[in-house]
């Protein structure tokens, strides 16, 4: 009867801050378990819904795919620009990849890796950042991923997929070959709005930010605004000087400009 | 004083004078169990799988034959099934010596799960991506890529394989690439002769082929059994 004599003395004694913290009845600390399982579930079932992409992509199951976005999903990928809503996801990816199917002669395992899933307080919305490693038969590709998820009717579904390029590569390898970042007339079809920024692949480098912040630290991710990107001009020249303060936008990114000219 | 009533409701409890708002309770304490189990479940497959690999990676057969049950299959690419622990850990020899040795690589990673746990809680189903990196004395290195469908039985509180099946997408030499290269699967051993032929009949690259789905469309709840194949006539899939 240990507990019944101290919460006795509790109650009597301390504050009602105190007494309000220890006085949770057994609904209440039903409720925080509830909420804590509820929580691990909802991690496992974003980064479930990450790898489900990946298999998708791999055999091109795009109507399969498209249907894990919410309606009004975006959908960004390497320079190419935004699409919006699923209709225009499924249409991206029959139009620029072809019909539903895997294909003959066509490997494009987007591998997906390393995910790091957070759920909002609230418990509608999910994000998770990850990479996909690309085995293709033209070469290695790496993309990384700030994804957004929503829940819908108990249903976690893709609410904004974005996917900017690190690096992309020939059988020859990085060392030897990189391929550009993709841009918005690169391939059908024409994206509905251009990209949400501008940025350079391996050679150069991107940090797309991170939806959290450190994790021992707690401090944010703040871009680095005179150099994101700007490694396109060798690294402590005039040149890259100039470069550096071209056309940048508030973030240290580049505004919307000429696609590059191969 | 709510504290101290529901305290004593808890006591009461356990006494077997049940009061409404106290089997209300409990029926929550044991949906949060079995939910929590679940999760512990999907946790325990994943890292199954993962001791499979480390110990599949370093030619530790022993150690590897010991995850399956005992009445397990075991099926890699086109070599047929091998049914039974035994049969299983000497199947494993077709891959290299206990142990390996030197000019060996046997690198298969198991990525990107998707466990799906039957809601009792006694079997499981997982689909992995498994990229490969080999090497053998004698021959080039060589990339590679398939697809994990497994089961997976609880028997004792413990979780093992049951059945694992690789599907091979795709196998390359290390210095040409797919573009140059393409790999074609192992058939059926002659030298240890599986129990059963392949269960299913397919090519890897430059071939394609859709290792089948355990679980349904994550958002629709569809079944993704009818994607078709694509054809192959020499197997005669249309």
């Amino acid at each position: 009867m240990r507990a019944l004599s101290m919460s006795g003395a509790l109650v009597l004694l301390l504050a009602t801050t105190v007494a309000a913290a220890q006085a949770q009845t057994a609904d209440q600390q039903l409720d925080a378990l509830e909420a804590r399982i509820t929580r691990l579930e909802d991690l496992n079932a974003i980064e479930r819904l990450q790898r489900a992409y990946g298999y998708f992509v791999d055999k091109g199951q795009w109507t399969q795919l498209s249907e894990l976005f919410t309606d009004d999903a975006t959908l960004e990928i390497g320079g190419k620009g935004l699409f919006l809503g699923k209709r225009r996801v499924l249409e991206y990816m029959q139009t620029a990849f072809g019909p539903d199917g895997a294909k003959e002669g066509l490997l494009a395992n987007h591998m997906q890796f390393q995910p790091i899933p957070d759920i909002s307080a609230d418990g509608t919305r999910g994000w998770v950042r990850s990479r996909a490693f690309v085995m293709s038969n033209a070469g290695w590709g790496l993309p990384l991923y700030e994804n957004e998820y929503r829940k819908e009717g108990g249903v976690w579904k893709i609410s904004r997929l974005s996917g900017p390029f690190t690096m992309y590569t020939s059988w020859e390898g990085w060392g030897r070959n990189a391929l550009n970042n993709t841009w918005p007339d690169k391939f059908e079809p024409a994206p509905d709005l251009p990209p949400s920024t501008v940025y350079l692949t391996y050679p150069a480098y991107y940090i797309v930010p991170f939806h959290y912040p450190n994790p021992v630290t707690g401090h944010a991710f703040v871009p680095d605004r005179g150099e994101v990107g700007a490694y396109h001009r060798p690294p402590g020249t005039a040149d890259q000087q100039r470069a550096l303060a071209t056309g940048r936008l508030a973030d240290g990114t580049q505004a919307i400009a000429e696609p590059p000219k191969d | 004083m709510r504290r101290i009533i529901s305290g004593a409701a808890l006591i009461g409890l356990s006494i077997a004078a049940v009061p409404a708002a106290a089997q209300s309770t409990q029926a929550r304490i044991n949906d949060y169990r079995e939910r929590v189990e679940r999760l512990e479940d999907a946790d325990a497959v994943e890292n199954l799988q993962a001791y499979f690999g480390f110990f599949f990676d370093k030619g530790l057969w022993g150690d590897t034959a010991d995850l399956f049950a005992d009445n397990a299959s075991f099926e890699y690419g086109q070599r047929g099934v091998y049914v039974g622990k035994q049969r299983i850990a000497r199947a494993l020899l077709l891959f290299g010596p206990e142990g390996l040795a030197p000019g060996y690589l046997n690198t298969h990673m198991q990525l990107q799960p998707i466990i799906t746990v039957a809601p009792d809680g006694r079997t499981a189903k997982g689909r992995f991506q498994g990229m490969v990196m080999l090497s053998r004395p004698g021959a080039n290195g060589a990339w590679g890529v398939g697809i994990y469908e497994n089961t997976y039985v609880k028997q004792g509180g413990i979780w093992k394989i049951a059945s694992l099946h690789f599907y091979v997408t795709a196998m390359t030499d290390y210095d040409l690439g797919f573009m140059k290269s393409a790999l074609p699967m192992d058939g059926p051993s002659a030298l240890f002769p599986p129990d059963r032929p392949p269960s299913e009949a397919y090519r890897s690259f430059p071939a394609a082929y859709i290792p089948p789905f355990s679980y349904v469309h994550p958002v629709t709840g569809k079944s993704l059994e009818a994607i078709p194949q694509p054809a192959d006539t020499l197997v005669g899939r249309k």
